[in-house]
């Protein structure tokens, strides 16, 4: 099954998430460049990461900062600080006020050990840079801790019955609520990536059911080739040769079989989220991240049916 | 030291890695290997979503100890254990709580319910505490912590310290008396400060919720030595010699990358680096031979129709595990000498299927303990 991705690029604000290692990054990286290409200011942002890998995509180092990498395309990566400085600076309206406040131990103190503040300024920004930008891209952390960020502002909103701080989540919900913004989730042909996909899926919509969970993308995926004739010859084969390197050679190929099977049955279970299924190409592991990320881009413009002229794609 | 030292030895191991490195079955096939070795062992995970259920063929498991059964013969136990923060955060409070009427007072607090329940961070604030007991119970020999899949994943660490520096009473007492004198002229700046801050403090969170914080402290305030002292005991827990970290990677560039952070953290805070496992790697014996002289006549023999393509298809393939095979060799290698002397490292082939139950558990022990 195959979907529509061009409803992605007709968003605003884009989350991006899924299970640790199933390439998120990599895929808003591409999702980015598409966007750009299409000629929509866009900008692909991490959340106060520690180690951004955009920088190895894009070649230029990712500040807090929107960086331009390519025409129409910024990279960024959100810091706490600043982000909190510019939120509080957002409601007391003076930089030296703000300043006197960020300095105060115990308010600096209290706003880094208060859970939810941190996932709710960070979707402020969000919500910022979305004003200046045709498209946000947000390279979001794991399924799980996903779905906790995107839920604070709910939570704010229960504990906060008035003031700046309810405005804000108030904000963040109508944003999250939008028919142009919608969170993307990444999958990758293995059953526990299935299972952790499906159920990030439940959780959202159980949780917070106005945002919209247009697409699911399943990276990595093999497409299978080979013929039920191939396939049973194949086993023929491995009950002849049982030693040396024909083994070796049978086994590379049966585990290549093995991935088509795999990507065959995700894409099964996956008709379980009733939402298309965009499956973007396996590609060689040698390749470095800027190439991947660039061949990736080249395939979501394919599936979404968008013609454009991808710089320095496969 | 080889992981079947550690697991003869050791009494708690944490398996760190970024995400989709197999951290989760390698802290399974551990626990189950210490009961092999005819240990109590215990995997826990602190990871929000439900892959340890998973990756040992279960359905579920919930936040009690689950006991796994194995064949007759095993020597030692497999238990089994997720995390469910907010009633994780309840057991700890009704421990911690000097008495019932503070405990329920707690439980009724509008600002700990949203906290316990829906707060990120909460999972990692609580898990080192409930892993102290687990470790401190006495019911296993052999603890296996799997840690969440954040690329800062050490900071789960911190988060007692975290707690208790949100509970501190000195800032607790700031906050809560502002305009309470303090000596001297550089404390009445300081002071003033205070108050003006205290103001705009009010201004963004409103007054009704300051109030809500305050009565929050106030109950907590009982409980701050509590959680003090068991967070001094949950990082001499990570320092101790009875401890191993196992930094869990795959062979591919951004694994490498956090394995490298990680390598560095550990080093700093002079934390147990124990292992390193490098996991899912590809191995090829041969170079792509003639396919078609190999096995061409054999094939046509079985099926001339499709013999072409398929031989065609199988060198292709082999040459691409080759190519694949030198490629990570070489990143192995990187690890390795990045790892540092003294520190184990156990190579685990690609398995060529998943690995989701006991049984394909079980085929990764030989990689782990020889």
């Amino acid at each position: 099954m195959t979907g529509d991705a061009s409803a992605l690029f007709r968003s605003r604000v884009l989350f991006v998430t899924g299970k640790g290692g199933v390439g998120k990054t990599t895929t808003a990286a591409a999702v980015g460049r598409v966007a750009a290409a299409t000629g929509r200011r866009t900008l692909v942002m991490e959340v106060d990461n520690q180690h951004p890998s955009l920088p190895a995509i894009f070649g230029k180092p990712a500040a807090h900062q929107p960086v331009e990498v390519e025409p129409n395309l910024w990279i960024a990566n959100t810091e706490w600080q600043p982000a909190l400085e510019d939120w509080v600076e957002s409601i007391v309206s003076m930089r030296r006020l703000v300043r006197l406040i960020m300095k105060n131990r115990v308010v600096s103190l209290f706003l880094q050990v208060t859970p939810g503040a941190r996932d709710l300024v960070m979707l402020w920004r969000v919500s910022e840079l979305a004003k200046s930008f045709d498209l946000v891209v947000v390279d979001m952390p794991a399924s799980g801790n996903a779905v906790a960020m995107l839920s604070v502002p709910l939570t704010a909103e229960r504990l906060f019955p008035s003031g700046p701080i309810r405005a804000c989540a108030e904000a963040l919900l109508a944003m999250v609520a939008r028919p142009d913004t919608a969170l993307v989730l990444v999958a990758l042909p293995e059953e526990m990536v299935v299972n952790e996909t499906l159920e990030t899926l439940e959780r959202l919509q159980a949780g917070m059911p106005t945002l919209r969970v247009p697409i699911i993308l399943l990276n990595r995926a093999s497409m299978p080739t080979l013929s039920e004739r191939e396939r049973s010859l194949l086993r023929a084969l491995e009950r002849e040769f049982t030693e040396g390197v024909a083994v070796e050679v049978l086994e590379a190929g049966a585990w290549e079989e093995g991935l088509e099977a795999a990507t065959g049955e995700a894409l099964a279970r996956l008709q379980e989220a009733k939402r298309p299924v965009i499956a973007l190409p396996s590609l060689p592991r040698n390749d470095g991240a800027r190439r991947v990320a660039a061949q990736m881009a080249s395939a979501l413009a394919r599936g979404a049916g968008l013609r454009v002229l991808l710089r320095g794609g496969a | 030291m080889r992981i079947s030292e550690l697991l003869r030895t050791r009494k708690l191991l944490v398996c760190v890695g970024s995400g989709g490195v197999g951290k989760t079955t390698t802290a399974a096939s551990l626990a189950l290997s210490g009961a092999h070795a005819g240990r109590r062992a215990l995997v826990l995970t602190i990871d929000p979503a439900r892959r340890l259920a998973n990756s040992l063929g279960l359905s579920e498991i919930g936040n009690h100890e689950h006991r796994i059964s194995l064949p007759d013969d095993c020597p030692g136990e497999l238990w089994a254990m997720m995390l469910d923060a907010p009633s994780t955060f309840d057991d700890v409070i009704r421990r911690v709580a000097p008495n019932e009427a503070t405990r329920d007072a707690i439980y009724a607090n509008r600002i700990y319910r949203s906290i316990a329940a829906s707060f990120s961070g909460s999972h990692e604030y609580m898990a080192t505490e409930r892993l102290f007991d687990v470790v401190q119970s006495g019911r296993y020999d052999l603890v296996v912590l799997d840690t969440p899949p954040v690329k800062n994943a050490l900071d789960f660490l911190d988060a007692p310290g975290r707690l208790a520096r949100f509970l501190d009473k000195q800032v607790m007492k700031r906050l809560l008396t502002p305009h309470e004198e303090e000596a001297g002229f550089l404390g009445g700046i300081v002071a003033g400060t205070t108050a003006v801050v205290y103001r705009l403090l009010g201004h963004i969170f409103g007054e009704a919720f300051l109030g809500d914080i305050a009565a929050f402290f106030s109950l907590f305030k009982d409980l701050y030595d509590g959680f003090r002292a068991r967070h001094e005991a949950v990082e001499r827990l990570f320092a101790d010699s009875s401890t191993g970290f196992i930094v869990v990677a795959a062979p591919t560039e951004p694994s490498i990358e956090v394995a490298n952070f990680f390598f560095a953290e550990l080093r700093s805070r002079s934390l147990p680096f124990a292992a390193l496992v490098v996991n899912q790697v590809h191995h090829a014996s041969f170079a792509t031979p003639d396919v078609e002289a190999l096995m061409g006549a054999r094939a046509r023999e079985l099926d001339a129709g499709v013999s072409g393509p398929l031989l065609a298809r199988l060198g292709a393939a082999h040459s691409r595990l080759v190519a694949l095979a030198g490629l990570e060799a070489r990143r192995v290698a990187q690890l390795r000498g990045q790892a540092g002397r003294g520190v184990a490292v156990h190579v685990v082939p690609r398995m060529r299927e998943e690995v989701h139950d006991l049984r394909s558990l079980a085929a990764l022990h030989p990689f782990l303990v020889t």
